[in-house]
Order: C-alpha cells, then sequence, then structure tokens
C-alpha cells in the first residue's frame, strides 16, 4: 500500500491485488508520477497532485483515492454534511433536489447544508472587489480546483501569485456551518463535525493538508461513491425536507465556465481537463494572453461533475445539472450583504491567509552544477534508448527510464526494447 | 565538462510547431533548478526569437547553452536578414504581413521584448544571409 510516512500526503492510491501493471496510468499521469516496480503501478507521492487520471483510466479499478468511512460519524455530538453541488447531477431527473438532501440526511446526519453559499460569495467577493483592484495580479486563477492549484505549484511557480486568495466553496460553507451551529446549539467547535461528500480525490487532500489556510474546517470526507447507494436506499419523495437554498448560479458553478461566467466579464477564459489546463497555463506563463482577466482551470473534463469519485458520466450530469438550475432563482444578493461578505474577506475568515510555496520536485538536484551533470549524463543514456515510450521498463517515458537511474531510483530495470531484434533493424 | 548544450531546429512557417522550442527549453530549466524568474524570463525571449524565425527566415535553428553562471541562447537563421537593425529594435516596428498580424503576431515587439529579458543581448544580421541573436541571462548568486 502506499507510503503514509510521506512527508507529503496524497489520496490516491493502489490496490496492488487488481494491479496487473499493464502502464495505461502511467502514460495518462500529468506529472510522470507512476513507475511500475515489481509488476506494480506504484505512485510516487511527492509528485502526485490527485488529479485522479488514473483512478478514470485503470480497466482494472486498482486505482482509488483514501476517503473516511461512514464511521467518522460516530466521533461528533452534532454532524453536518456538505454534498458537492455535483451531487444534484448524479440522479434520475424526476428526484428533485429537496429529496436528495433529505435522503443525505437519512445517512445519519443531524443536518445537511448546501455549499452553494459559498459559491455565492467566491464570485461576490471576485466580482465586487478583487476585479476592481488593479493592484491584484492579472489574470486572476480560480483557487477552486486542489489539483490545478498542486499542478501549479510544481510546474508554474510564478503563477502563484494569481491565485485568487479565497478560500474553496466548500471550506466557506463548512466554516459559516460550524459556526452558526455552534451559536445554534451550545456545541462546542470540536464536537460539531462537518462531512464534505466528495467527487474529488484532491479535495480530500486539501482537508487533510490544506494549501492557504492553517487548518480546514471540513473534519471528514466521503467519497461521492460511497454515499451515492446509501442515498439511494433513503431517496423517497413523501417526506422531503425543505432545504434547499441554491441558486440558478451556484448549480453551474461546479461545470466548466461556472465560474467565469456570473463575473459578468467577457476576458475569462474557462479550461478543463488537466493536459488542456498544462498548455494554457504555459500561455499565461509567457504573458501570451494579453488582457485576460480571469482563468478558471479546472482539472476534469466538464469541471467537478467529472470527477473520480462521481457515479454518473459527466456531460449526462451536467445536462442534469442545467436542467434542475431553471427551476431555481437567480442569486439576488443586496448591495449591503455583498459588503459583509468582502468585509468577512477582509477579515481573513474566508480568505487563503498562508502562502502556497513552490514545490520543486521536478528538478534534478538542488545543486545546479549537479543538476547539469546529471541532465549532460541523461542526455547520454537517451541516445542509447529506443525512444518509444512503451512504458515496459515501468517508467512511462525513455526520459524518465534515464532520470531516474541518474538520481537513482532506479537500480534493477533495464530496457528490454534496445535489445530486440526488430528495434535494431528499425533503427538501423 | 559542466557545461550542456542543446540544439533544436527551428522551420519557417510552421505556426504547429512553433513555441515547441521554447517549451522544451523551459521544461529543460525547470528540471535543472534554475529560479522560476530566470525560467519565465528566457522562455518569453526564447519564445519571441522563435516566433521571429517562423514568421521572418527561412528557417534556424535554437541553441540552449547552460553553465553554472550563465543561460545562453542562441537563434540563428538562413535570412533574408533585417535591414536596419536599429529600427527592427523601436517598439512596435514590424515589416509582417497583415495575414500574420492578423493571427496575433509581428506586433514589432519581438527584439524589444528579447532585450528586456536579458542581462546582455545582441542582434547581428546582414540582407540576404541571416540574422543572428545572441540572449544571456546570468545565474543569481547562490542558485
Amino acid at each position: 500500500m502506499n507510503d503514509m510516512n510521506e512527508k507529503y500526503f496524497h489520496s490516491v492510491v493502489l490496490n496492488e491485488d487488481r494491479c496487473v501493471g499493464c502502464t495505461s496510468c502511467l502514460k495518462v499521469c500529468p506529472t510522470e508520477a507512476i513507475r511500475l516496480k515489481e509488476g506494480k503501478a506504484r505512485i510516487i507521492g511527492e509528485k502526485c497532485i490527485d488529479c485522479g487520471e488514473c483512478i478514470r483510466i485503470c480497466p482494472n479499478h486498482a486505482k482509488s483515492a483514501v476517503t473516511d468511512n461512514i464511521g467518522i460519524l460516530k466521533k461528533y455530538k452534532y454532524t453536518i454534511a456538505i454534498p458537492s453541488l455535483v451531487l444534484y447531477g448524479q440522479f434520475r431527473s424526476n428526484v428533485g433536489i429537496n429529496e436528495m438532501l433529505t435522503a443525505v440526511k437519512k445517512v445519519g446526519f443531524d443536518e445537511v447544508y448546501e455549499a452553494s453559499i459559498g459559491t455565492e460569495i467566491i464570485t461576490n467577493v471576485v466580482k465586487n472587489h478583487m476585479l476592481k483592484d488593479n493592484k491584484i495580479k492579472r489574470p486572476i486563477i480560480n483557487s477552486t480546483c486542489p489539483a490545478t492549484l498542486r499542478l501549479i505549484q510544481i510546474r508554474f511557480p510564478e503563477l502563484l501569485p494569481n491565485i485568487a486568495d479565497i478560500e474553496t466553496p466548500i471550506e466557506i460553507a463548512a466554516r459559516l456551518a460550524k459556526v452558526e451551529t455552534a451559536k445554534k446549539t451550545g456545541f462546542s467547535m470540536d464536537e460539531i463535525g462537518v462531512v464534505f461528500i466528495s467527487p474529488c480525490t484532491a479535495r480530500m487532500t486539501s482537508s487533510r493538508n490544506p494549501l492557504g489556510i492553517e487548518k480546514s474546517y471540513i473534519d471528514g470526507v466521503l467519497s461521492m461513491k460511497d454515499v451515492y447507494g446509501m442515498m439511494l436506499r433513503n431517496l423517497n419523495n413523501d417526506k422531503v425536507d425543505v432545504m434547499t437554498r441554491s441558486t440558478k448560479e451556484s448549480l453551474l458553478w461546479p461545470i466548466t465556465g461556472g465560474q467565469g461566467e456570473p463575473l459578468g466579464i467577457e476576458n475569462y477564459l474557462a479550461v478543463d481537463g488537466i493536459n488542456e489546463v498544462i498548455k494554457v497555463l504555459e500561455e499565461i506563463e509567457m504573458d501570451k494572453l494579453d488582457g485576460l482577466e480571469f482563468f478558471e482551470g479546472m482539472a476534469c473534463v466538464g469541471g467537478c461533475v467529472g470527477g473520480p469519485l462521481t457515479i454518473e458520466n459527466p456531460f449526462i450530469a451536467r445536462s442534469r445539472m442545467k436542467a434542475l438550475s431553471k427551476g431555481l432563482p437567480n442569486s439576488a444578493a443586496g448591495e449591503e450583504e455583498i459588503k459583509a461578505q468582502i468585509e468577512m474577506y477582509k477579515e481573513g475568515f474566508i480568505r487563503l491567509t498562508e502562502p502556497i510555496e513552490p514545490r520543486a520536485v521536478m528538478r534534478l538536484d538542488d545543486d545546479i552544477s549537479k543538476s547539469i551533470k546529471k541532465m549532460e549524463m541523461i542526455k547520454e543514456m537517451l541516445k542509447d534508448l529506443p525512444g518509444i515510450d512503451c512504458g515496459v521498463c515501468g517508467a512511462p517515458t525513455c526520459k524518465a527510464f534515464a532520470e531516474d537511474i541518474v538520481k537513482g531510483n532506479n537500480r534493477d530495470e533495464v530496457c528490454m526494447v534496445k535489445s530486440m531484434k526488430s528495434f535494431n533493424n528499425g533503427k538501423a | 565538462m559542466e557545461d550542456i548544450k542543446y540544439v533544436f531546429e527551428v522551420e519557417k512557417d510552421d505556426f504547429v510547431r512553433a513555441g515547441e522550442t521554447s517549451s522544451k527549453i523551459k521544461k529543460t530549466l525547470r528540471e535543472l533548478g534554475i529560479d522560476s524568474s530566470i525560467i519565465r524570463k528566457i522562455s518569453i525571449a526564447t519564445y519571441e526569437a522563435e516566433m521571429n524565425i517562423v514568421i521572418h527566415s527561412l528557417g534556424g535553428q535554437i541553441v540552449l547553452e547552460i553553465t553554472p553562471g550563465t543561460i545562453k541562447i542562441t537563434a540563428s537563421d538562413r535570412g533574408p536578414g533585417i535591414a536596419d537593425v536599429e529600427l527592427a529594435m523601436k517598439e512596435g516596428y514590424s515589416t509582417a504581413s497583415d495575414r500574420v498580424r492578423e493571427m496575433g503576431f509581428g506586433a514589432g515587439m519581438g527584439l524589444p521584448n528579447m532585450k528586456k529579458c536579458s542581462d546582455r543581448f545582441c542582434v547581428t544580421s546582414s540582407e540576404g544571409k541571416g540574422t543572428y541573436i545572441v540572449i544571456e541571462v546570468d545565474l543569481k548568486a547562490g542558485e
């Protein structure tokens, strides 16, 4: 299993019994964080950004995410569920939002709190405060997608100052829910458990090992896949509590473009899929996108609806959420309310107050002259390797194979292809 | 030898591959552990040089050389050369065709941008023969 002693926590793990060593995940990993060792696709913890690409591609379902289990509810005197808004796209169109929320509550929570409030606040703060302040670096990059943030730490450290220093909808909802509940019930903060029902592997990591804040108010994370079954059994449209306060905009939020669109500006850019996000961040880093005000980068195709822990196909979920949104009111925060939200941000309650540091995991060595030597060695080795990136040696590319050897991380593997007759013929 | 040298060929008019060389150079510098603000300068300058070769020249190459103290980019092409280098150094001066400008290139900022991004910059050109550009960025002490 995954080494839990690693300094950097990531939530994607390998189920060794199911892994047949097929190399599918090696190829899709955007940070080259997977190596086959003894026939099993092991994860290099410090390189994993929890994007979930390997979970999606694995034909044997050998990759999954560590999440909490429902037993976590017993640890608290009062429990609050915050389901990701993506949940609303997971059921057939005859199931209403209130029915879903009632079913979530019946799983064993004292209360269900919607994440919509968080999306409303972020839109209001970005639109009415950040976009009006020219001192804030452009483009402002959304802080919502934890996999994108971790990608920026590793590959685009120059863009770290562009990240909107505001918490995610879930974290904001968790904070508000906990404070409100403490007031209402008299329980202490420690006695109240806020549990997020997540479509996202990276969110699991960021609740344990948060970026930009000292401590998350989320006490537990349940996989949407795990909760789905329990909810299905609880669905019953006879006794439905009217709970939802969601707006049209909040339902569209987890769909690509749902963050940029309500800002009311023309020059925003919304991109989904980790590889496309990488390409566009390259352009932003090179100052190629003149006049871009806001960048919404979502690691999953479709946005959060494409999260690796969802049940429904992202396009189907998206269409359902759009349909559901039509029956909801528009968001209509008044001037005073928006002012109060901006104040709450300025005071730091919903703000990213800790710096997000670059993580130079791609470098060959801390010492630059040693790095140069190693790179020279890699260059020499590459001349002798087939360059077909087959993955048979356990590394995703020939270059990664050479890097591993030079870094001393690979003492056993050899290139089989090099010695194959057919390859030699091809080269000659 | 502690130096490292990479040579990249750049084709004229190949807008699909344009930018690949500067991307590769950026990735290399990242792996070496170069400070990210320096990487940014080098990649912007290299991108401009690369685009110049694609748009204006008959093709050429970009060479990356790294020593523990300096990063050096040399961009050379096979012509047609710049008639008036001084004029070309002026911001906004461009000989790019309308077609190229429509595509968002040729704003006349190429050479000035390269200069801005470098610690030492040198451009020489002879008409009919080609242009030769050297961009150098020093690595900060302690890098």
